[in-house]
């Protein structure tokens, strides 16, 4: 297997208090794989350290077999809250060329990958509006484009469609699903929705809370490419799910 | 609409003048301390077409401009430097505090102990004034940038001057330009102060000339004046605000 992420015996303690135990997860290239569990499992902690944005107390996280101890430009991060991770102060178009100059490409460059992006994510024709200007699907939209403009080989997203309408939902899983397809990224996806992580994932992982643990890992032997028509409706769909939402009941020991 | 508002306080304003002269022709106030408007409009005038209005006027508004100007570069290069320095912030911010409470009009001895009775004391005392709330406003405004911001920053892979020119600074400058506003208030009523402790030539030692002379039509012409300069300055901000904040 081609690995691209490890968790080795990673944890993590605040003052004193375990969040995150023992985690241990191999994702190969290409992979998409769906994180779910209960809130305040410990989800987004584990998301912050593959990100870099945090260092686990003891164990290690190797990507493409080098430990991660600070962000890498390679390894792009959506959050939930599009309305933070935006400039408001800067266009569509603007959000974007800062990912550019943070790439350091070329600015003659800039104007043709940013018309390139916001064709990617269907912003066409909002290349002049802000964030304050737009949708949220259309932010969200946004800020995929800006971590599409990093060409990152991992793509890690905290919840991305957890505030967004049921209709603008399903659009952009399939959206980032066509995307995972055609550049071949690892997704590491977390979500807490079970429906969508069997239909995104090529494999979820299940935690279970206080203190965050692996609790059960689920490989999902759906056909590609996904369809909410009919993957929704797939036998092998409504098993998972199933066996995901009793597990997720009787593992939280509620 | 606002053609609608616009007439709306212009009739406001020629309400308030015809009271006012009302007030004065029916001597309900004596005009030693209330001239007739039309009294103030002969002193305007009068003060326009000698040619010694306008240098007055002039020097008044440089020394404010001046002044805050200079305030407004110290407080907020300063602020930005606490704002983003931790190590600054160890290191100014206790002085600063003792600093901050003090009252100007205590200082004032000190610059003209200082300075003398010179054009920089005026501009000193102006500045320091202003300085205050550019400084307070500015180190609110980078404490205030959306930590998500950073995290982007951090994940993007912007360097650490990228990160304050691109992203703090911008998200700062509301806070910075309010904080110019109110620097441009205090520096609006120092320049008065200035003038009077230094004797320096305007507006607002001529208020006090034309006070100690019982010209009264000559201290309203003055006060008229420093309005029409702070309403102007007011404008101009705002003008600068919408451009350079017109996202908000
Ligand atoms: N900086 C921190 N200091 C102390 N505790 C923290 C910190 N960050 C997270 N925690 C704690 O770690 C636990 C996991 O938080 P985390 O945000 O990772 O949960 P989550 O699974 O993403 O939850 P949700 O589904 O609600 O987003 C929580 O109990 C939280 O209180
Ligand atoms: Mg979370």
């Amino acid at each position: 297997m081609d690995r691209v992420i490890q968790f080795s015996n990673v944890s993590l303690a605040i003052g004193g208090r375990h969040i995150l135990d023992d985690i241990n997860i191999d994702i190969a290239r290409g992979e998409f794989v769906a994180i779910v569990g209960p809130s305040g499992c410990g989800k987004t902690t584990l998301l912050r350290l593959l990100a870099g944005l945090a260092a686990p107390s003891s164990g290690e996280i190797l990507l493409d077999g080098t430990p991660v101890r600070a962000p890498r430009q390679d390894v792009a991060v959506v959050f939930q809250d599009y309305g933070k991770a935006l400039l408001p102060w800067r266009t569509a178009s603007g959000n974007i060329a800062l990912a550019l100059e943070a790439m350091n490409v070329p600015r003659d460059q800039w104007p043709a990958r940013i018309a390139e992006l916001l064709a990617t994510m269907g912003l066409e024709r909002d290349g002049d509006k802000r964030p304050g200007e737009m949708s949220g699907g259309m932010q969200q939209r946004l800020q995929i484009a800006r971590c599409l403009a990093q060409q990152p080989g991992v793509l890690l997203m905290d919840e991305p469609f957890g505030a967004l309408d049921a209709i603008t939902r399903q659009l952009l899983q399939d959206e980032v699903l066509a995307l995972a397809e055609r550049t071949g990224m690892t997704v590491f996806f977390v979500t807490h929705d079970l429906e969508e992580a069997i239909y995104l994932g090529n494999r979820v992982v299940a935690l279970n809370a206080s203190p965050g643990r692996v609790a059960r890992t689920f490989p999902i032997d759906l056909p590609h490419p996904r369809d909410q028509l009919s993957t929704r409706e797939h036998p092998t769909f409504l098993e998972l799910r199933h066996d995901l939402f009793s597990f997720i009941k009787g593992g939280t020991g509620k | 609409m606002r053609a609608i508002w616009f007439f709306a306080s212009l009739a406001f304003t020629a309400c308030l003048i015809g009271l006012w002269q009302l007030a004065s022709a029916t001597g309900l106030a004596s005009p030693i301390f209330l001239p007739a408007p039309t009294r103030v409009l002969d002193a305007l005038v009068a003060g326009f077409s000698s040619g010694a209005m306008p240098a007055k006027l002039g020097a008044t508004t440089a020394r404010v401009f001046v002044g805050w100007a200079l305030a407004s570069l110290l407080g907020v290069a300063l602020g930005a430097l606490i704002g983003v320095s931790q190590r600054a912030r160890i290191y100014i911010a206790p002085s600063l505090e003792f600093l901050r409470p003090l009252p100007v009009s205590a200082l004032v001895p000190i610059f003209i102990g200082l300075l003398g009775y010179s054009e920089q004391m005026v501009l000193a005392v102006i500045a320091f004034g202003a300085f205050w709330p550019c400084l307070l406003s500015t180190i609110h405004g980078f404490s205030a940038v959306e930590p998500r911001l950073y995290e982007v920053s951090k994940v993007l892979g912007l360097s650490r001057w990228s990160m304050i020119r691109k992203i703090a600074l911008p998200s700062a400058l509301p806070d910075i330009i309010a904080g110019m506003r109110v620097g441009l208030t205090v520096s609006l009523i120092l320049v008065v102060v200035g003038e009077i402790l230094g004797s320096r030539e305007g507006i607002g030692y001529d208020i006090l000339l034309a006070q100690r002379a019982f010209k009264s039509p000559d201290l309203f012409a003055g006060i008229i004046l420093l309005g029409l300069v702070g309403y102007a300055s007011a404008i101009a901000i705002d003008w600068l605000e919408s451009r350079l904040v017109r996202w908000r």
